[in-house]
């Protein structure tokens, strides 16, 4: 499903990441962990396709198209889907309207007839009872005045509605309490635990690990991957932590 | 004192007639696109295309059509409104040009009217038009107005609002190019309430002038909106609210957008005289830059005389937000359409103060065919 090979990128000039490779198959979920700094989040906005986020070195597919060729849109209606460490509050915008313009766009991208109002709402009131989300949140301009939890959890809802290939999940379990963080981890599962569907969780600790079981785990340092393992390398690393496991 | 410019202008029937335009060095005219407005002036007249019949809401309520300022009974249902000449006085210098026929409601106390519209469609040259507005106690009434076409129309509107009158008032400025220039004046009573909103969407030059004095305890008096500029297109408002009894509040939130190289400029004044105590005034004057080519000037004064007094202000130019523009980018929704998004979102609360929901629909359907056009 994604390919990635010798990715080399840099913000304002400076190179974050430095020949990373990885593959991603239909059906796996490969967590990311690595120190401040590795380049963990860059990784999230160069496949993202943000544009100060600049590759400068190295090829990605996905699904057979070369993913940097895409712009952002484009990335998010061939199914690539970027869970947000920190979701941006965007007033004046309720979030339903901004989910129906999302899926929409991407519908349109596909050549798929546009859903209408009735069935959006249907769909959005779906996905945000399965996340817990109160109904209300939909009407709300968004993430304005959320919580650290409700905005995660409303990434989770937006993944939901959306149904991408690959999400990618940038630090999803950052500022959760534990009943959000076993919500999320539910959401994600529900989600995307699915034979043609795969995840990136890029996370610093094991816990939301407790909830999504990796199939592969990968330490991300100086801009490339230095180690591989399965989900007993999580484990490891929160043990020993990364100096010593990396080495 | 500056010295004034004088123009000649055609006027109805071949006569010329002359004034004087207030200068750049004034400073209440510091950024008026006067030469914009003398170029519309002298633009021939010719036949307009556009059905006045379109630009109606569909609405129950009176109607009224002007065209290049003359009553055009055919299109029109005036109900209540009469049209009749006005003498009405003013030191406002293109508000003084606005003598003759116009429009006049007079509701009595407890009298109600709603959905009053009025739609100026210019097909060159200049046309001037007076109007006026008086609400007895308790009298309630709202006004769409809907300016198309080309041409400079200039207008002044007064307005008296009895004890508890309410008057909202809706204004939208869509003439696909000349000038059109605004002036309003309003002397708001105890309890009473004016609520303006103005949409500059079209491809004209504008100015929108206020006066407002609330005159009696505990009035409301509120003016505010969206300026919309392209092109070297220039838009203006200058509006000046005066607290003289105590209690009173008003509200002037306007909001400026303005791509490629044009100028949007919001000059709002909030004045409080001596004894005018408990008034609440919010002033909020907003600007975004769609092209670094482009200009949004923000005026905020305050001039208070009276201690015990609340007056927030806020006024502030930037751009988009890049990370909410890639945070929906990242969802799927193209460049432009984000833009659109968030540019839409800005002006969003200026338009939310329009009561009738089918008339804040059509402004909004105004803002979005103009941000299909810029974007």
């Amino acid at each position: 499903m994604l390919d990635i090979q010798d990715l080399r990128a840099e913000i304002d000039g400076k190179e974050i990441l430095r020949g990373l490779s990885l593959r991603v198959n239909a059906g796996e979920v490969h967590a990311i962990m690595g120190p401040n700094g590795a380049g963990k989040s860059t990784l999230g906005y160069v496949l993202g396709g943000r544009p100060q986020y600049q590759p400068t070195g190295g090829s990605v597919t996905f699904g057979g198209q070369d993913l940097l060729e895409l712009d952002a849109h484009e990335r998010a209606a061939a199914g690539l889907f970027l869970g947000f460490q920190y979701p941006v509050e965007i007033p004046g915008i309720s979030n339903v309207q901004f989910l129906r313009e999302a899926l929409n766009s991407q519908r349109r991208a596909r050549g798929e007839a546009p859903l209408s109002g009735g069935e959006f709402l249907k769909l959005a009131r779906a996905q945000a009872d399965a996340l817990g989300m109160d109904q209300e949140m939909l009407k709300r301009p968004v993430n304005v005045g959320f919580s650290g939890g409700e905005k995660k959890r409303n990434e989770m809802v937006q993944m939901g509605i959306l149904g991408p290939k690959l999400a990618i999940l940038d630090e999803t379990d950052s500022g959760l309490d534990i009943d959000a963080l076993r919500a999320v981890g539910d959401g994600i599962n529900r989600i995307m635990r699915a034979p043609d569907k795969a995840v990136i969780l890029i996370t610093h600790y094991q816990r939301l690990l407790d909830y999504v079981k990796p199939d592969f785990v990968h330490v991300l340092e100086g801009g490339r991957i230095t180690r591989t393992g399965g989900a007993e390398l999580a484990h490891q690393l929160e043990r020993e932590g990364y100096g010593v496991v990396a080495a | 004192m500056a010295a004034a410019q004088d123009i000649s202008l055609q006027g109805e029937g071949g006569t010329t007639a002359t004034f004087e335009l207030p200068s750049h060095r004034h400073e209440e005219w510091r950024w008026a696109d006067l030469p914009a407005l003398r170029r519309a002036a002298e633009t021939p007249r010719q036949v307009a295309d556009i059905d006045p019949a379109a630009l109606f809401l569909d609405l129950e309520g009176p109607r009224l059509l002007f065209v290049d300022g003359r009553f055009e009974p055919a299109h029109s249902r005036p109900g209540r409104i009469v049209v009749k000449p006005l003498a009405l006085e003013t030191p406002h210098p293109l508000g003084q040009l606005a003598t003759g026929e116009g429009w006049a409601i007079t509701l009595d106390a407890e009298a109600a009217v709603a959905a009053i519209q009025i739609v100026h469609l210019g097909s060159g040259g200049e046309n001037h038009l007076p109007a006026r507005i008086i609400l007895g106690e308790d009298a309630v009434a709202s006004v769409v107005e809907t300016y198309a076409g080309t041409g400079w129309a200039n207008r002044l509107t007064q307005i008296e609002l009895a004890r508890g009158a309410r008057l909202m008032r809706s204004v939208r400025l869509r003439q696909n190019a000349g000038f059109v220039s605004i002036r309003d004046e309003a002397v708001i009573g105890e309890a009473a309430s004016l609520v303006s909103v103005f949409l500059g969407a079209g491809g004209m030059g504008s100015r929108i002038d206020g006066a407002l004095k609330v005159i009696g305890k505990g009035g409301f008096a509120e003016m505010g909106g969206a300026l919309l500029t392209s092109g070297n297109q220039k838009q203006e408002a200058a509006v000046a609210v005066r607290h003289d009894a105590i209690e009173g509040s008003s509200r002037q939130l306007w909001r400026a957008v303005a791509a490629d190289r044009s100028v949007a400029s919001l000059a709002a004044r909030v004045e409080v005289a001596r004894g005018a105590q408990q008034t609440d005034g919010e002033q909020s004057l907003r600007g975004l830059l769609l092209e670094r080519t482009a200009t949004v000037n923000l005026k905020p004064e305050l001039e208070i005389f009276a201690d015990d007094v609340k007056c927030a202000h806020g006024a502030t130019v930037g751009e988009l937000d890049q990370r909410a523009l890639f945070y929906l980018q990242s969802r799927g929704v193209p460049d432009g359409r984000a833009k659109a998004l968030l540019t839409r979102a800005f002006v969003g609360d200026a338009m939310a103060r329009i009561g009738e929901e089918a008339v804040r629909a059509a402004f909004e359907a105004d803002a979005d065919a103009w941000l299909e056009t810029a974007l």
